[in-house]
């Protein structure tokens, strides 16, 4: 155990510092923004880079309380998508504050929001005591809903208010999970978490109640709601944000609980992937029914995150081989996700602002027009739908090999399924655009900037299909803290 | 013996704050509340505790609530008699049967670690008897500054629990100490909001049908 090294905590406040200096002097040139927030993601891949010899571990003592800290391959990846998205996020802002006309005070609180949703998902990464993870998920939350708030129409208000109840009560049954495990083990870290606890009564209330908590600040099925409205109404790349990263970090702490606290549990885990397969077809039949832009690429979200806790019954109980191919095929697919939903979500945004309508027949006749946004949004769907050679093909064949493997049929159809109504509302969008018959469309034109983000972070999606190694050598075998 | 007064006491107070249609006198009720946590934190023996508790829960989050309700620069007042109708039983039978469902949870859980009757497990029962007054007013009440108060009441009676179950630790304050904080931050948050919701679209629930039906009434 080593104290923590001074770049760990450089790169956990940097954006913070940065934030709050945004915040005085709000940035009105993407280069600027570029050139000070470009060393973020070195100093994360570089991080990444060094783990070769093995995870980093350490403590910080506050007084008598005493935090953990770990950092593995998984963290440091997620470090790097996360300050990669956040570049792309705010560049993106930077342009976004120069085509419309944005509230000058709340573009200022963008920046150090932006900055605090940094360094709470940098706490979720590589926390190791519950103390600690407690804190990243408040501080994200709470960013995350002020970011929400920011366009101040009553739609966003009162959206931003359903959110934010929820997400209180999300923390109170959080920390009543917490209060329970501490009476129980009189531990907080992980590690210790792991070697102590039994998997008795009250670990399992524990953990429902954990559970319950987590599923409602990640929109899992029967407690999404929230989600579509909150999406309809806030800034693109708020939302690019959101949809990547926010709802992933719960994911995130919620798979991380269950491998420490309960590994074995079958029945649990296979009521989550029940949960998630429900998410699946909910969410794609929601989005094929969506009559705005913005929440079908919303309600897509939450057919996406459905995949994701089909981790939990492939994991639980399996052997070694399956474990490794279903660990693998879930990260990548949160990574692949995450880079395809931001592009997405700019691409929409770009879309919205050019047509100046937010329904779906204000897409006719910009194919030719707009060739550029369009095709980001088809590279991003290639990544949703799961076509090769994308991230989300090669993750969702691994998740395949993973349960034909495990003999867990039902999670078979779930995918096939899911891939179906993935790409039936992705032509929806698409047969909507090539429209040729209807009245010219009035186009405003938007700095080429925007457009560019997109589309690298659409073609970083299909990358990381072409090139998983790397990452996927970094994730190395299943481990329990 | 100051124990079971100071329970007894907590409870009461969590009452009045939950029950009274008087908002005013609620969030009165709620920063003695607060204050009455602090003593209890002092008797734990943990003072930077109540400090903390007297300062972000009493001074920070009730003067933010009792600010929201005396009207901030020029956005129109809220009125102080809340008067839109409660969440009958019958409107939500899932939420109800999920706020059983947890409470009973709970009390099992607590049963299983707390086997001797101390005063330890006296802290944890007002923390739980509190814990389901606040869901239940979370669960029942429409107007927005009554649920925000029901989610402090909430969060305290969680923190009641955490020192009951856990004892006193440093973890168990840290962890605290946070909470504070959040629920400070989503108080001032939520009534900021409130007041802005209320400013333009006269609204002071989450749903605009019942909103407009309570202003009708009035």
């Amino acid at each position: 155990m080593n104290p923590t090294p001074l770049h760990l905590l450089w790169l956990l406040c940097a954006p913070l510092a940065l934030g709050l200096l945004a915040w005085v002097r709000p940035p009105r040139h993407s280069g600027l923004v570029l050139l000070l927030a470009l060393p973020l993601p070195l100093v994360a891949l570089w991080l990444a880079l060094g783990l070769e010899a093995g995870p980093m571990a350490g403590r910080l003592g506050l007084g008598p309380l005493v935090l953990h800290w770990r950092l593995d391959g998984l963290a440091a990846l997620l470090w790097l998508l996360t300050h990669l998205l956040l570049l792309a996020s705010a560049l993106y802002a930077v342009g976004y504050a120069r085509a419309t006309v944005l509230d000058a005070r709340a573009y200022a609180w963008l920046w150090p929001l932006l900055g605090g949703l940094a360094l709470g998902l940098g706490l979720i990464w590589i926390a190791a005591d519950l103390l600690l993870l407690y804190a990243g998920l408040e501080l994200m939350g709470l960013c995350a809903v002020g970011m929400m708030l920011l366009p101040g129409s009553i739609e966003a208000l009162s959206a931003g208010l359903r959110y934010l109840l929820y997400a209180l009560v999300g923390s109170l049954a959080w920390l009543l999970g917490i209060a329970l495990l501490l009476g129980a083990w009189s531990r907080l870290d992980l590690a210790g978490l792991a070697a102590l606890a039994q998997p008795d009564a009250v670990t399992q209330i524990a953990l429902a109640l954990l559970t319950s908590g987590l599923l409602l600040k990640a929109a899992i099925f029967p407690l999404h709601s929230w989600l579509a409205p909150v999406h309809g109404s806030a800034w693109t790349p708020v939302s690019a944000l959101h949809g990547a990263l926010v709802v992933k970090a719960s994911f995130f702490i919620l798979l991380t609980l269950w491998r420490v606290l309960l590994p074995e549990a079958i029945a649990g885990a296979w009521t989550l992937g029940a949960l998630g397969s429900l998410a699946v077809l909910w969410g794609g039949v929601q989005a094929w029914r969506a009559a705005g832009l913005k929440q079908l690429v919303a309600w897509s979200t939450v057919g996406q995150l459905g995949y994701l806790m089909l981790a939990f019954p492939l994991l639980a109980g399996t052997s070694a081989n399956i474990a490794t191919l279903a660990w693998q095929g879930t990260w990548l697919q949160l990574a692949g996700h995450a880079l395809a939903k931001a592009a997405m979500f700019m691409a929409v945004g770009n879309l919205l602002l050019s047509t100046g309508k937010n329904q779906l027949e204000g897409l006719t006749g910009t194919s030719r027009r707009l060739p550029l946004s369009l095709l980001t949004f088809g590279l991003a769907a290639v990544t949703l739908m799961g076509l090769p050679p994308s991230a989300g093909f090669t993750a969702k064949w691994l998740l395949l090999q993973a349960a034909l493997a495990a003999g867990q049929w039902p999670w078979v159809l779930v995918l096939v399924l899911g891939t179906l109504l993935t790409a039936i509302y992705i032509f929806r969008v698409l047969r909507c655009s090539f429209v040729e018959d209807a009245p010219e469309p009035m186009l405003c034109t938007l700095p080429l900037g925007m457009d560019l983000i997109a589309f690298t972070l659409a073609l970083a999606a299909i990358a990381l299909g072409l090139a998983a190694g790397w990452p996927l050598s970094l994730l190395g075998q299943t481990v329990v803290p | 013996m100051v124990a079971w007064g100071l329970a007894a006491l907590l409870l009461a107070l969590a009452g009045v704050c939950l029950l009274e249609r008087h908002l005013w006198r609620a969030c009165q009720g709620f920063v003695a509340f607060a204050l009455l946590m602090a003593l209890a934190w002092l008797l734990l023996g943990a003072p930077w505790l109540a400090l903390a508790e007297a300062l972000f829960g009493a001074l920070l989050t009730g003067g933010t609530l009792l600010w929201t309700l005396r009207g901030r620069g020029s956005l129109p007042r809220l009125a102080e008699l809340d008067q839109t109708p409660q969440r009958g039983l019958w409107m939500a039978p899932l939420r109800w049967l999920l706020v059983l469902c947890w409470l009973g949870l709970i009390g099992a859980a607590l049963v299983w670690l707390l086997d001797d009757l101390s005063s330890t497990s006296l802290l944890a029962a007002t923390g739980l008897l509190i814990l389901g007054l606040g869901l239940w007013a979370f669960v029942t009440h429409r107007h927005l500054l009554r649920r925000l108060l029901a989610f402090n009441l909430l969060g305290s009676g969680v923190f009641l629990l955490l020192a009951g179950v856990a004892g006193p630790s440093a973890e168990v304050w840290g962890l605290i100490l946070v909470g504070l904080v959040v629920a400070l931050l989503g108080s001032v948050l939520g009534a900021t909001l409130l007041l802005r919701l209320h400013a333009q679209a006269d609204q002071i629930t989450l749903n605009a049908v019942f909103g407009a039906s309570a202003d009708s009434a009035r």
